[in-house]
């Protein structure tokens, strides 16, 4: 699981383009929506679309949307619980 | 008091319920719905969900679907009247794109197959096949802009400068919309169940409507409906979700039944933009019940029915809004079983035979552009309101971008005859922005919030702007391209949810509110290159004595796109962009520079717009009289036609001033007028024009004003002030 945090970190500056965010920044169990990153509503799906594509698990509806991406270790949770192969 | 009324004259829709007025009638009556799966392309695996595709439409093989969709229903509209219409206004967002995207994904280099990607080329057809000589505005401000295109209208004429005009909406279903809503997680995979507890979105449709609109002293033969008012607002909150507790939604709804000059209890039905998406919905009812509190009339949503056509969607119930004061006939709600309890409302659940008199009919859309209209019986006593709008600016503050840089350096290399052409480094148009909140916005919004928070500052302290009005020829292309891009490169699987909400053509001037707080009107007008001209007209119809707004146009050059949309570009081979920007305050008599539109026509139906474009002006003895300077936009694509039109005007007005062909040092992209016209008002600010630009000699205004023409397909003329008229 950490280094699938790692790996998340990494996707997630990458695919928010947040140029000023290192991944150091990010807290673990921060929240990830409103937090001192400065993520939103629409970055959220933007990360939606980024999990489906690496990793095959779809994150399709707001509801679900909240309780995953809570913290980064709630997301990790649910990409290793769902992920195929 | 005006005694002037607007009324409904015709009316075409075209709809998943069917194409023709009867075929809805029929329809409401039975509350049928015309949600279906997917048939117009195919879906990638997952990702098929219904929509709301219009039956049996036949399609020429040269025409995008928008714009047939557009023609069948202004035929419709004007059947069997041999009417010539004054103006056209129509909204649309996906223009030529149902096409455009399935060339670009077939990797189609020619760009003649692209010529009506535009989305102006959409009302510019209309205007050609109807033989309509003067206003052609297109406008695109997302989900309200059939509505916003019907206030215009209805301002167009209420004013008294036309009599009868062509307006509506019209948008085809498309992959860009298809795959983008999904992105958003605003499909409901079972169909749209607008105000039912179980919602779960939208559904993505097409269609269009047209209003023939004539202005009377009386009720004319044949109307079949009166429009009383019209509101807009922004709500200046996010590029995508709607304020939270309806804010925008209440502004507009107030505004348009204060425009009527009547009060919320005269309001007998409620068409609700009622969408089916949680956030849509709720925000609405929340706003409903702050404007009538427990006097609600009988209300629903009929995008439970025909699913949500977009542009075309406000159009589409204008109409159906005339059928319910027409035959008596409340639509359903259709698809809401059990509205949910959070909303408080009780919406109409089976089709109502109720005499109606006043209706309310809601528009809501990306960017917060909210409109809403008042329609009612034709023919009842009544007293209207006196106009509240302003032609005529005084110009509080100009800038522009252009490929040398921002005005004063632009201004610096004009003085020394050194060409502005070119595109300027995205570093250097976002120096000003804060990195971290413009992270996501790629060169054309950057564009627009570099100019519009400049704007702001040289109007000066304590200046609030209210609007905002916006003129792009194509949009947000970066953003447009990503998308496409993404979605052909993943087959059809994976997109960015950003670049969809960043495509859309009003998404910078709804940026630019949300940083301005910007909560009155927003219009976006994509008049091709009369763009900016469209967005000042548009201001002249709606901004109200005393209030200040931003006009703006821009555009952004794309090493793919711009060379295949826009003939300027391939003829001149050179990338230029940028845009202008004036802060502007609405009033009759200027105290300082002034602004005002005073011509468009349309030049491809009307031999003679150069002699009528002089009328206009005055004449020769006023032209001379008050213009010291000619600016021309001369389009490349059309360089031919442009300078015989020029040569023309300056014979017949026996113009001696210096003539200035801006496009030669802006550079060739739609709203080079834009970037024209702010440094233009600057130079009357300064009261010369430099000699490297007046042709070897410094050229005194004198107190004399400076006149811009737009050449080409169309002509328009823009007069710029230099003092107190």
């Amino acid at each position: 699981m950490e280094e699938l945090i790692v790996e998340l970190k990494e996707k997630i500056i990458d695919a928010l383009d947040l140029i000023d965010i290192t991944p150091d920044d990010f807290k673990e169990d921060d929240r990830l929506v409103g937090g001192t990153i400065g993520i939103d509503s629409i970055d959220i799906l933007e990360l939606a679309m980024m999990i489906d594509r690496e990793y095959g698990v779809k994150i399709d509806n707001k509801e679900l949307g909240q309780k995953v991406f809570a913290t980064l270790i709630t997301l990790a949770e649910h990409i290793i619980k769902n992920r195929k192969g | 008091m005006n005694s002037v009324g607007v009324y409904i004259t015709g009316m075409g829709i075209a709809s998943s319920l069917g194409i023709g007025i009867p075929a809805h009638h029929d329809a409401l009556k039975k509350n049928s719905s015309g949600i279906k799966p997917l048939s117009l392309f195919p879906a990638s695996p997952g990702n098929n969900f219904p929509t709301g595709e219009i039956p049996g439409l036949g399609e020429a093989v040269d025409l995008p679907r928008t714009h047939t969709l557009a023609i069948t229903a202004a035929r419709e509209a004007l059947a069997g009247r041999d009417i010539i219409p004054d103006a056209i206004i129509i909204g649309t967002t996906t223009g030529g794109m149902p096409r455009t995207e399935v060339l670009l994904k077939n990797g189609e280099k020619d760009s003649g197959p692209y010529r009506y990607h535009s989305t102006s080329s959409v009302a510019e057809y209309c205007a050609d096949v109807f033989r309509c000589e003067g206003l052609v505005i297109t406008v695109t401000t997302a989900c309200s802009s059939g509505t916003a295109a019907i206030i215009l209208a209805f301002e167009l004429l209420r004013s008294g400068r036309a009599r009868r005009v062509l307006a509506g909406g019209a948008d085809a279903l498309c992959r860009l919309t298809y795959y983008g809503f999904n992105s958003l997680q605003l499909i409901d995979p079972a169909g749209s169940r607008p105000l039912d507890r179980s919602r779960r979105g939208m559904t993505v449709a097409e269609g269009s409507a047209m209003l023939l609109l004539e202005a009377a002293e009386s009720r004319p033969v044949g109307a079949i409906a009166e429009i009383l008012g019209g509101g807009l607002s922004c709500d200046a909150y996010h590029p995508a979700a709607p304020h939270p507790q309806g804010d925008g939604a209440l502004a507009a709804m107030k505004s348009a039944i204060g425009n009527a000059g009547i009060s919320a209890s005269d309001i007998e039905y409620i068409n609700l933009h009622g969408t089916g998406t949680l956030d849509n919905d709720l925000a609405e009812a929340r706003a409903v019940r702050a404007l009538f509190g427990d006097a609600i009339p009988p209300l629903s949503s009929v995008k439970g029915a025909t699913g949500h056509s977009l542009a075309a969607a406000g159009a589409i119930e204008a109409v159906i809004s005339s059928i319910v004061i027409g035959e008596g006939l409340i639509p359903a709600n259709t698809g809401c079983v059990e509205p949910d309890p959070e909303l408080k409302l009780k919406p109409v659940l089976q089709p109502l035979h109720k005499k109606i008199s006043t209706v309310l009919s809601n528009s809501f859309g990306f960017g917060g552009n909210n409109a809403c209209l008042v329609l009612s019986k034709p023919g009842a006593a009544r007293e209207r309101p006196a106009l509240q709008h302003s032609f005529r600016f005084e110009v509080l503050g100009s800038t522009c971008i252009t490929g040398a840089g921002d005005m004063d350096t632009t201004l610096r290399n004009l003085q020394v005859g050194k060409s502005c052409r070119g595109a300027l480094p995205l570093a250097d148009i976002s120096k000003k922005l804060p990195a971290r909140e413009v992270r996501r916005l790629k060169r054309l919004p950057r564009i627009v919030l570099s100019m519009a928070m400049e704007a702001r500052e040289l109007a000066g302290a304590g200046i609030t702007i209210s609007s905002i009005f916006f003129g792009t020829g194509l949009g947000p292309l970066s953003e447009t391209g990503d998308f496409l891009s993404k979605l052909f490169e993943s087959n059809e699987q994976f997109v960015s949810p950003t670049d969809f909400v960043g495509s859309v053509h009003n998404a910078p001037a709804g940026q630019a509110a949300i940083w301005l707080k910007a909560t009155g009107a927003n219009i976006t007008a994509t008049g091709g290159d009369y763009s900016f001209e469209q967005a000042l007209y548009a201001a002249s119809l709606t901004a109200a004595y005393g209030e200040v707004l931003l006009l703006m146009g821009a555009d952004e050059h794309h090493d793919t796109l711009s060379p295949l949309f826009d003939g300027s570009v391939r003829a001149s081979r050179e990338h230029s962009d940028g845009g202008g920007a004036l802060c502007l305050r609405a009033a009759e008599s200027p105290a300082g520079i002034g602004m005002a539109p005073l011509f468009f026509g349309n030049a491809r139906v009307n031999s003679s717009a150069v002699d009528s474009l002089v009328q206009s002006l005055g004449g020769p003895e006023r032209i001379n009289a008050s213009y010291a300077a000619l600016f021309a936009g001369i389009p490349a694509g059309e360089r031919s036609a442009g300078d015989k039109q020029l040569h023309e005007f300056l014979n017949i007005s026996a113009f001696t001033g210096p003539v200035i062909d801006y496009r030669s040092f802006i550079g060739e992209f739609p709203s080079a007028s834009a970037a024209a016209a702010a440094i233009a008002a600057r130079l009357a600010r300064e009261g010369a024009i430099p000699e490297a630009l007046a042709g070897g000699t410094e050229c005194s205004l004198g107190g004399k004003g400076i006149l811009l023409l737009g050449l080409g397909s169309f002509i328009t003329a823009i007069e710029i002030t230099a003092g107190p008229l």
